[in-house]
């Protein structure tokens, strides 16, 4: 794409606009940098460093997050919790966003509002409920409990955004393969589902991500250290360990980072499916 | 003979009947109103039993005496916390400080992503970089985003307080502890972490601005602010509403920055709807009030997801009608 240059008024302007830009930019990464940074400083010298440059380098803080403190298995819970969830939601959901986006039915008004509604209210909302179900059902303190949990945070954004993908897929396609004879089931399965697939996937990531990243209901559902998902282990060493920056930095780095790689590398993907589920 | 044949016909008749009914379902099923009710099926069940059971059990518990401090009040039912909803004023400051939260957090995320976007709209080079920089803090997950900013905050060692040490007359503080700074200290770690949202509607935005507008301008010699006021403002004030709208949500949703950074402390001083519904339910053990607080809330996201679905609304005719 291209852009007129705009209204530069001479050197100066642009000159400005440049170095506004970058200043703004270097606060806006700054608290990230300084994530980085402390996670590398000795255990207890990030208190004492003279700048914002780092001084020492080490990796120490992260070793013994995997050997001295249970991070590689709250990972791994994290992984598993995660890709049930987004992968189950994906499978009930996407029909719905089907439906919604392809046919005119009575209630679909309501379902849309509905689906828009369990997906913006407060987790908190839910949770006290779920929690007293969860206790009622024996599901609280057990994995498939949280995958639960996770499902309804990610079901509503799998309807929505499939509703989405299944809007850009031109009726046109659909209209040819029954106009052959194809049933309304068969050109769903056979026509629309395999042109959804790069929309899907996008879903299973965003669904992923909203897992990976959810805190009130992995703190809430579940008390054992064992059982714990990331997001949950590594708000703990706040508590636990208020003054050891370093290690904190050292975790909230380790399980952000896969997120901000995966973002960086399928940023244009990623904006634009945001962008259809929520905007439409 | 007679009677058998007849027989033999009515078997006929029904077997006919049946075969005719159970293409009828199975024509309804893959083409009609079948269909529909098929492929909503799986997301009505996982929906209806993951957040339509819990919220029929949140409306039953608002009701019921829950508190596990006090088990041999349950089954005791009537309006009392609802009652208490109205009555107790911790309820209705946690709603003024959620007001004011979301009130924070559009006006600094959206002026500082308007920043941004007019900074960048207009980049040539480096456009994919910038556009990832002002994206970047979006993909920090907020149970980070609670733990750096509490590790810049820190009153002693923090980085915030070290370099307010090198501006003249700024004396640092103890940004978490205090009473007057911890409620603007973590609707600035909200800005930092949600701007982006609005950075992303923003300038789409402006790039869907004709530059046709931009160039009439210049012919007539108007200034850059004049632009601004008369081209842009005008132009965004549909995606804008849109944006104040769905970060009005997010601020009211918002859960683990406050509940790490402060846990509503200091004395209730950061204590939103949200933290107040965990707090009272999980630290208080009164489930039921808390039951209650979130009814309020999902009530309170009604109203917002409406008016969010009306200007949505209003948005796509306005560009239909363009």
């Amino acid at each position: 794409m291209s852009w007129s240059p705009g209204p530069v008024r001479g050197h100066w302007s642009a000159l400005a606009r440049v170095i506004l830009l970058c200043v703004l930019g270097m606060a806006v990464l700054f608290p990230i940098y300084w994530m980085l940074v402390i996670a590398i400083t000795p255990t207890g010298f990030s208190r004492s460093l003279p700048g914002i440059l780092p001084q020492t380098v080490t990796f120490e803080n992260f070793v013994s997050l995997f050997t001295e403190r249970p991070m590689a298995r709250w990972l791994v819970n994290s992984i598993i919790v995660a890709a049930l969830a987004s992968f189950l939601s994906l499978v009930f959901g996407t029909s719905c966003g089907y439906v919604l986006s392809k046919m005119k039915f009575r209630g679909a008004g309501l379902v849309m509002i509905g689906v828009l509604v369990t997906q913006m209210m407060p987790g908190t909302s839910i949770i006290v409920p779920l929690y007293i179900l969860f206790r009622d059902l024996g599901l609280l303190d057990t994995m498939s409990g949280m995958v639960v949990g996770h499902i309804s945070l990610v079901v509503p954004i799998a309807i929505w955004m499939s509703k989405g993908f299944f809007d850009r897929i031109p009726q046109d396609l659909e209209a040819s393969a029954r106009i052959d004879g194809c049933t309304r089931l068969g050109a769903y399965l056979y026509v629309s589902l395999p042109l959804a697939v790069p929309g899907l996937a996008a879903i299973f990531i965003y669904g992923f991500v909203t897992s990976w990243h959810d805190f009130l209901f992995a703190h809430s559902l579940v008390h054992s250290q064992q059982l714990w998902t990331a997001a949950n282990g590594i708000s703990s060493f706040r508590g636990q360990y208020f003054t050891l920056h370093e290690l904190q930095m050292a975790a909230a780095l380790v399980f952000a980072l896969p997120v901000i790689i995966v973002f960086i590398v399928m940023q244009r993907w990623i904006v634009s499916g945001a962008m259809t589920g929520s905007v439409r | 003979m007679e009677p058998k044949s007849d027989a033999t016909g009515r078997a006929d008749a029904a077997i006919a009947l049946r075969r005719r009914r159970w293409v009828a379902l199975r024509r309804s099923l893959t083409e009609g109103g079948g269909f529909v009710f098929l492929m909503l099926l799986p997301a009505l069940f996982v929906v209806g039993a993951v957040i339509g059971v819990p919220m029929l059990r949140a409306v039953e518990m608002s009701f019921n005496t829950i508190n596990f401090r006090r088990p041999a009040m349950a089954g005791t039912y009537g309006f009392h916390n609802y009652g208490k909803l109205f009555e107790d004023p911790d309820t209705w400051s946690a709603v003024a400080l959620s007001a004011i939260y979301m009130f924070g957090t559009v006006v600094g995320s959206v002026a500082l992503a308007l920043c941004a976007a007019l900074l960048t709209r207009r980049i040539v080079r480096f456009r994919a970089f910038w556009r990832v920089v002002f994206l970047l803090p979006w993909t920090v997950p907020a149970v980070v985003t609670a733990l750096v900013w509490g590790v810049m905050y820190d009153g002693n060692f923090g980085i915030i307080n070290r370099l307010l040490d090198y501006v003249p007359f700024m004396t640092g503080a103890n940004w978490l502890i205090d009473r007057q700074t911890a409620f603007p200290a973590l609707i600035v770690a909200q800005i930092w972490n949600e701007f982006p949202v609005a950075y992303i509607f923003i300038l789409a935005g402006l790039h869907a601005i004709p530059e046709e507008l931009y160039e009439a301008a210049r012919i007539d010699r108007a200034r850059a602010i004049q632009q601004f006021w008369y081209i842009t403002v005008p132009q965004l004030r549909f995606i804008l509403a849109v944006v104040v709208v769905l970060l009005m949500i997010m601020g009211f949703k918002s859960f683990p920055i406050i509940y790490i950074l402060t846990g509503g402390g200091p004395a209730g001083a950061t204590e939103t709807l949200t933290v107040l519904t965990f707090n009272t339910a999980f630290r208080g053990l009164d489930f039921s009030y808390a039951a209650t607080l979130g009814i309020l809330a999902l009530a309170i996201s009604v109203i917002l997801v409406l008016s969010y679905l009306r200007l949505v609304a209003r948005l796509q005719h306005e560009r239909g009608g363009q």
